[in-house]
């Protein structure tokens, strides 16, 4: 009942929304169903006897929780944060009023479109569903409908159709090798896990690389990552921050299902091995582009890649690193939404997104101001935020593994990208603001989805919430090899 | 037997989408590939006997053998581009490419999948050569529509791996792929319509403003 309740209610309103008069009702009603539907993944996370299933089609355990909870976090912020920013687009005239329908029934519909993935059993329905979060984001992606938006938004889909075929011929090739065993013809995830022991450890290994290609793509992996940095700073902010928040993590889901089966089968160093090698990669390549940005919001989008590079290198330590990985999941996810937020009210207010001609944003919008400035040091790793921890987790890890050199590298980079950060957010953060801009304030709903998201990325920096702690732990146990 | 013939067929249909250079004979190519990979599933439905393969097979005539072509052919003709595909290398280059590439393939079947059976090595190769195929013209064919006819490439060489080597998919996943597919090509169409509208092209190796 619940699971229908979690898809339904996202459908339900898509169609809803084109019947809608007034548009900032429309975004507050918006708002008010991602509530209730965080309060149902609430309800699910607590009472539910896990694993769940339904149908044989629905299959949520732990790790499905974990998942869910982050995806119904973001988007209910960005639902938060819609209301004021496509209300004044409308009023200044950037966008119709059919299209801020069209926008918020695609909303609901990528918001369904990434809730189908952590819930369903079978590895082919969750390449279905990763797909369907391309195809529903590629128009919020190309929504201006101008020429770079409309380059950003063809290169998205292209580039991650391909990748995702890739996942596609892993599945069809893990298909094979269980269909070799004799034992069952199916691709139901809790069905595999069992067998996982009896498939064919080479052909196991060469479905696990193209599916960490496929899903990388996806995930903004470098170095298929090409497509990130134009789809996450073109598209519209609020949906920014659902991309870079929660879309790469549905991908990044994808990847520990496979990781599963194939550490069960051929043993934990191969995928380890190659999770550290993409995780280092994604870190040195990201690291460089961060340095030399010049937009803000594309430099969000090399730090998105940078987090994710260090969430695959915790998941490449094991143990207490997939701990620090999960954590850190949940921390990049409500930080960075946190700093497109602020990126997107700032590129509206000054109407240019150049770090070079940005100035005084404390002065012109002290509300946003304080609040990127927070921001600037949660996703720096600067205690007391939360980042801080997840990054201490993984490495607390791989040196109490040995591994000295990566874990080296991994210092050097953080300490390289906390003054990339920390340079380019100062520059526009302080001095003197243009003699023409007004200091103005911001709307109570994009003041709320600012401190929602605040009040997490604070309190678990203090202390893991119970809540998250126990959720977490439990995914650790889906996780682990048996 | 059949299938042999018909395997072969969908490999020569391949190298002759690397060497053409206009747009309608590309998606023709694309059609008649599809069209074998229709009759291969029928066999394969036949001789297993099972009901969700022949429905497949339907699908996999309805959506690419007349939708998908017939779309693709349409807007080829609404938009008025030159249909030169805009090849970055030479057919000759191309094919030798496309050849090279088919022997990678059969060495990278051979060395390093475990295949027992050969016959199932050779089928295992001739997909994955397709597939790369299909990649190839994504990258060295300029026009956005060729990119899209590439994509679907690769997707044939997957449907025919799954329908070769495991009978095909479960059935909910392989309908729900079908969908997908279908609703990409269309997103994509309606893409190539803007992309034209903006640039008056759809050149993609033009499309370079966002960089860095």
């Amino acid at each position: 009942m619940t699971i229908l309740c979690i898809l339904g209610i996202p459908v339900l309103f898509a169609s809803f929304s084109f019947l809608a008069k007034d548009i900032k009702a429309l975004g507050r009603f918006n708002a008010l169903e991602h509530f209730t539907l965080l309060a149902v993944v609430f309800y699910l996370a607590l009472t539910s006897e896990l694993p769940l299933s339904l149908f044989n089609f629905f299959y949520i355990d732990a790790l499905s929780v974990f998942f869910i909870f982050v995806i119904s976090v973001v988007t209910f912020a960005a639902s938060l944060f819609s209301i004021d920013y496509i209300g004044n687009d409308v009023s200044g005239g950037f966008i119709s009023e059919k299209k801020a329908r069209l926008y918020y029934a695609l909303f609901n519909f990528f918001s369904f479109s990434m809730l189908l993935v952590p819930m369903v059993s079978n590895l082919g329905m969750v390449w279905v569903g990763i797909e369907l979060t391309t195809l529903a984001s590629t128009f919020l992606v190309g929504f201006y409908n101008n020429k770079t938006s409309i380059e950003a938004a063809w290169k998205y889909i292209i580039i991650c159709s391909v990748g995702i075929i890739f996942a596609l011929l892993g599945t069809i090739i893990l298909y094979y090798a269980v269909s070799c065993t004799g034992a069952a013809k199916t691709l139901n995830w809790q069905e595999i896990v069992p067998l996982a022991k009896k498939l064919d450890a080479n052909i196991v290994k060469i479905a696990f690389l193209f599916i960490l290609v496929g899903y990388g793509t996806k995930a903004g992996i470098a170095p298929m990552h090409t497509w990130l940095p134009d789809a996450h700073s073109q598209a519209i902010s609020p949906v920014s921050a659902m991309l870079s928040g929660v879309l790469l993590k549905t991908a990044i889901y994808a990847i520990l299902r496979f990781g599963v089966i194939t550490n069960t089968c051929v043993g934990v160093n191969f995928t380890s091995n190659l999770f550290i090698l993409f995780g280092m990669i994604s870190l040195v390549i990201s690291c460089g582009f961060l340095l030399v940005q010049k937009r803000i919001k594309r430099f969000l989008a090399y730090s998105s890649i940078e987090h994710i590079g260090i969430i695959v290198t915790g998941l490449g330590f094991g143990g207490l690193g997939i701990y620090g990985a999960l954590l850190h999941v949940f921390n990049h996810a409500v930080t960075k939404s946190f700093m497109f937020f602020g990126a997107a009210r700032v590129v509206k207010k000054y109407k240019k997104d150049n770090f070079n001609v940005i100035k005084g944003v404390l002065s012109a919008m002290p509300f946003c101001g304080v609040m990127l400035t927070l921001g600037m040091f949660a996703i720096s790793g600067m205690p007391p935020f939360s980042i801080f921890f997840s990054e201490l987790f993984i490495l607390i890890s791989g040196f109490s593994q040995g591994r000295f050199l990566v874990c080296g590298l991994f210092l050097a980079l953080l300490a390289i990208t906390f003054g990339a950060i920390i340079y380019h957010l100062s520059r526009i953060l302080f001095g003197k603001k243009p003699e023409d801009l007004k200091p103005g304030n911001e709307a109570l709903s994009t003041k709320l989805a600012f401190l929602f998201l605040l009040i997490f990325m604070c309190v678990a920096g203090i202390k893991a919430p119970v809540f998250l702690n126990k959720i977490i732990l439990a995914a650790l146990e889906v996780l682990k090899v048996s | 037997m059949h299938n042999y013939i018909f395997l072969v067929s969908i490999l020569l249909v391949t190298y002759y989408m690397v060497i053409v250079k206009r747009l309608p004979a590309l998606i023709g190519g694309f059609r008649l590939q599809s069209l074998f990979l229709f009759l291969i599933t029928v066999n394969f439905a036949f001789s297993e006997g099972e009901t969700a393969l022949y429905i497949i097979a339907g699908l996999i005539f309805a959506l690419k053998v007349i939708l998908i072509p017939n779309f693709l052919a349409g807007i080829t003709k609404k938009i008025k581009v030159n249909d030169n595909l805009g090849l970055l290398l030479n057919p000759q280059l191309s094919i030798l490419i496309v050849l090279l590439l088919t022997y990678l393939s059969y060495l990278f079947t051979f060395n390093v999948m475990p295949f027992t059976d050969r016959m199932q090595s050779a089928t295992f190769a001739l997909t994955l050569c397709v597939t790369m195929t299909g990649l190839f013209i994504m990258i060295f064919r300029l026009k956005a529509i060729t990119q899209i006819v590439g994509l679907l490439v690769m997707e044939n060489g997957l449907f025919l791996l799954a329908v070769t080597m495991c009978k095909g998919m479960p059935f909910l996943v392989e309908i729900s792929i079908f969908l997908d597919v279908f609703i990409s090509v269309i997103i994509l169409g309606i893409f190539v319509y803007r992309i034209n509208t903006l640039f008056t092209h759809i050149d993609v190796n033009k499309l370079s403003s966002l960089r860095g």
